[in-house]
C-alpha cells in the first residue's frame, strides 16, 4: 500500500546532501581523537551487541524517520564515518532525539571524535555540516516511502494475509451475497495480489 | 481560570514586567485591535520614535483592572535594526531565520504557487516592513486611546512612515471567518505566573517562549548580542492569510449528504465544534455547555483514550499544531507556539456558498523563542506534510495549501474515511518574522547614539 498523496519534498538550502524520493542521505566524516579508536570501538560494540538487539531496534523505530545507519572506523583507526538515510532531512528532528536514549548513543559515539560539541550543544548542526561530504550519487529503490509508511504497508500486509488463511473469507468470495464487492476494480486489485 | 499554573514551583522566575504584553498576553474575548507597519528612513528618527513609544508600551500579565485592559507591542524585523542603525555585530548575531525573513524562508514553510511571496501583499516581503505595531483590547474605547498616543507618536515623527495598517476585530458570531471559536489553548510557561489552558499539560521551559532562560533542551536559546537587546525577549511570525470561506462551505456540503453530517465533517476537520468544544471529548455532537466551561474546554489529552484518532483525528487542524500526548514521530514539547488569531474583514454572511469578493481572513502571530525549530518546523512537518502521524503527504486540511489534490483520512469504524481532491481553504497574504525586545531592550535601541 503505498500513499496516493504525493509525500511533500521540503526544501533545506542550506543543508548540503542529495535526496531521492522523500528521503536524504546523510554522511559524515570525523577525526577519531588520538588513541580514542579502542574506545569508540567499545561504544560501537555495545550498540552493535545481538544480545541488545530488541533495545537497539526499539531506538531506532523511536527516530522513526532514519531508513538504516553505519558506523565505520576506518584510516588506521584515525577516522570515523557515520553514514545514514533518513525521511526529509537529517536535522528537523535532531533536536528531539538530543533528548532520548538514541540521543544519549549519538553523544557517546561521537564523543571520541575531535570538537564534537555535545549533542545538545545549540552549536551541533552547524558541527555536523562542517563535517557533512554530500554524496556524488544517492538513489533508493523506494523513492516514495518514508520510514512511517513502510510500517504501516507492513501491518496491513501481516493483517491481509492472515485474513487470506481464514476459509471464511474463501466463503466470502464465494458467497453471491459479495458479488457486487468483489467485481468491483478495487476489490480485484485485492485478489490479484491475494492470488499469488 | 484554570490552574495549571505553575509560577510559584518552578525554579526560574520570569522578569515579567520586563516581556511586552504583547508576548505573553492571551488575546481578550471579545477584542478590537490593529497593526502598523512602519518604515524608518532615518535612524535617528526611528530612535526618537522609539523614546515616543516607550512610554505607551506595556509589559506583564493581564491586569485585574479592566479599564486598563489595552497594550501596544513593538516588533522589529531584521532589516527594521539595521535601518535603526544596530551595529553589525549585533545584527549578525541574530539566529539565521530572522535574519533571512519570512519571504526568504518561503519554500521551507510552504508558501509556494499562490502564496509564494511574489505574490504578497505589498508591502510584505519587500523589506520596507523595519517596525511593526500592534496594539490590542477588549474594548473599542480603550483601544482607540491606546492607538491615539502611538499615532502620535509616529505622525509627530518625520523619517518615519506608516506603510501598511490592518484592523482586526472578533466578528459578531464570536468565531473565525470559517465559523469555530478560537483563542482557546495557551501553553502552560513555567515561572511566568500565567495559568495555561490545559490543567494536565506538564508547564513548558520559559526559554521556549522567552530568551534568556534556560529550553527544553536545558540550553539558553540563542540570544544576540549585546545581552540587553536579547533578554526577556522573543520572536513573532505575523501572517495574514485570506480566507476563502465558500470554497470551505461548498467543499463540506459536497461531500456530506446532510446538515448533520457536514457539521460532523468540519468538526473532524478542525478538531473542534464551532462552539470551542473540542471532538475528543465531545465526539458525536457540539456541547455548547462544555465549551463555556473554562475547567473543561481545553482540559484534555490524546493518547489514553484517542491515540487512533477515531474521535479526533491525528490530521485534524488542532492536533497537528498541538499534539499535546499523541504518538508522533519526534517530540511534541519541542514545539510548542504561542498562536494568536484576529480576523479580518466582514464575515460571509451564513448560508452564502459563493463568494462575496470581499477580504476577509486573519492575522495570525506565532510567537516562540526559537522560529526553526518552533515556527519553521511545525509549517514543514505538522501542517505541510503527515508523515509524523503516519499520512505522509496529507496537510492540515484546514490551513495547509493543497492544489485541489489534497486529501484528509479520519479514522472511523469499520472503515477509516479518505477525502480527495482538497482545495486551498486559506491563501498567505503575506507575512514578516519581527523580534519582540523586552522593555529595557526596548530603551537602548531607543538609546543608542550615533
Amino acid at each position: 500500500m503505498t500513499a496516493t498523496a504525493q509525500p511533500s519534498r521540503s526544501a533545506h538550502p542550506e543543508r548540503p546532501g542529495r535526496s531521492d524520493g522523500v528521503c536524504s542521505e546523510f554522511t559524515v566524516f570525523t577525526e577519531i581523537k588520538p588513541g580514542h579508536a579502542d574506545a569508540l570501538r567499545e561504544v560501537l560494540a555495545t550498540l552493535a551487541d545481538a544480545a541488545d538487539d530488541e533495545r537497539v531496534h526499539a531506538a531506532v523505530r523511536q527516530i522513526g524517520t532514519l531508513h538504516d545507519a553505519r558506523h565505520v572506523i576506518f584510516d588506521n583507526d584515525t577516522r570515523f564515518m557515520f553514514a545514514s538515510v533518513f525521511d526529509g532531512s537529517w536535522d528537523a528532528y535532531i533536536d528531539d532525539f538530543a533528548k532520548t536514549v538514541v540521543g544519549e548513543r549519538f553523544d557517546k559515539v561521537f564523543s571520541h571524535s575531535e570538537g564534537f560539541p555535545g549533542i545538545s550543544d545549540p552549536g551541533v548542526k552547524d558541527w555536523f555540516v562542517a563535517h557533512q561530504a554530500p554524496a556524488g550519487v544517492f538513489v533508493s529503490a523506494y523513492p516514495d516511502l518514508t520510514v512511517q509508511q513502510i510500517y504501516k504497508d507492513h501491518r496491513v500486509e501481516e493483517a491481509f494475509e492472515e485474513v487470506l488463511d481464514t476459509p471464511e473469507f474463501r466463503a466470502a468470495l464465494e458467497n453471491p451475497a459479495n458479488a457486487e464487492l468483489v467485481a468491483t476494480p478495487a476489490f480485484q486489485k485485492l485478489l490479484e495480489e491475494a492470488s499469488a | 481560570m484554570n490552574t495549571a499554573d505553575s509560577g510559584g514551583s518552578a525554579g526560574v522566575r520570569v522578569e515579567i514586567e520586563d516581556v511586552q504584553s504583547g508576548a505573553l498576553r492571551p488575546r481578550p474575548v471579545p477584542y478590537e485591535g490593529k497593526f502598523v507597519f512602519l518604515r524608518v528612513d532615518d535612524r535617528h528618527a526611528g530612535r526618537a520614535l522609539l523614546r515616543r513609544l516607550l512610554p505607551v508600551t506595556s509589559g506583564g500579565l493581564p491586569s485585574a483592572d479592566l479599564s486598563r485592559d489595552a497594550w501596544v507591542a513593538v516588533a522589529f524585523t531584521h532589516q527594521g535594526l539595521r535601518a535603526l542603525g544596530v551595529p553589525q555585530d549585533s545584527l549578525d548575531s541574530f539566529p539565521r531565520a530572522f535574519r533571512e525573513g519570512m519571504a526568504a524562508r518561503a519554500e521551507r514553510i510552504g508558501d509556494v504557487g499562490a502564496n509564494a511571496p511574489a505574490h504578497w501583499e505589498a508591502p510584505f516581503g519587500s523589506g520596507d516592513v523595519h517596525i511593526a505595531l500592534s496594539a490590542l483590547s477588549s474594548d473599542t474605547a480603550q483601544l482607540d486611546e491606546e492607538l491615539e498616543r502611538a499615532r502620535a507618536a509616529y505622525e509627530d515623527t518625520p523619517g518615519v512612515r506608516v506603510i501598511w495598517q490592518q484592523d482586526v476585530h472578533q466578528l459578531p458570531t464570536g468565531r473565525t471567518t470559517f465559523g469555530f471559536r478560537d483563542g482557546i489553548s495557551h501553553p502552560n510557561i513555567e515561572g511566568v505566573g500565567l495559568p495555561g489552558s490545559n490543567p494536565q499539560e506538564a508547564p513548558i521551559k520559559a526559554g521556549e517562549f522567552i530568551l534568556g532562560y534556560p529550553d527544553e533542551t536545558g540550553n539558553l536559546p540563542p540570544m544576540p548580542r549585546p545581552d540587553v537587546l536579547g533578554r526577556n525577549g522573543t520572536y513573532v511570525a505575523v501572517r495574514k492569510i485570506h480566507t476563502d470561506v465558500a470554497a470551505w462551505r461548498r467543499y463540506l456540503r459536497a461531500n456530506s449528504s446532510s446538515a448533520e453530517e457536514e457539521a460532523l465533517l468540519a468538526a473532524k476537520m478542525v478538531g473542534r465544534w464551532p462552539s470551542g468544544a473540542p471532538l475528543t471529548l465531545a465526539p458525536e455532537h457540539d456541547d455548547p455547555e462544555l465549551a463555556a466551561d473554562p475547567q473543561r474546554v481545553n482540559n484534555f489529552l490524546y493518547r489514553e483514550h484517542d491515540d487512533r484518532g477515531l474521535r479526533c483525528p491525528a490530521g485534524a487542524h488542532i492536533r497537528r499544531n498541538n499534539p499535546r500526548d499523541a504518538t508522533i514521530v519526534g517530540d511534541a514539547r519541542m514545539h510548542r507556539l504561542i498562536r494568536r488569531g484576529t480576523t479580518y474583514g466582514p464575515p460571509l454572511p451564513e448560508g452564502v456558498l459563493e463568494d462575496d469578493g470581499a477580504d476577509r481572513g486573519l492575522v495570525g502571530v506565532f510567537i516562540g523563542a526559537h522560529l526553526e525549530r518552533q515556527f519553521e518546523f511545525i509549517k514543514a512537518e505538522w501542517v505541510n506534510d503527515g508523515n509524523f502521524i503516519g499520512y505522509p503527504g496529507e496537510k492540515d486540511p484546514v490551513a495547509g495549501h493543497h492544489d485541489g489534490t489534497g486529501s484528509v483520512t479520519i479514522p472511523g469504524k469499520p472503515v477509516r474515511r479518505r477525502l480527495r481532491n482538497l482545495p486551498s481553504f486559506v491563501v498567505t497574504r503575506g507575512g514578516e518574522y519581527c523580534f519582540v525586545p523586552g522593555l529595557r531592550a526596548l530603551r537602548w535601541l531607543a538609546e543608542m547614539e550615533d
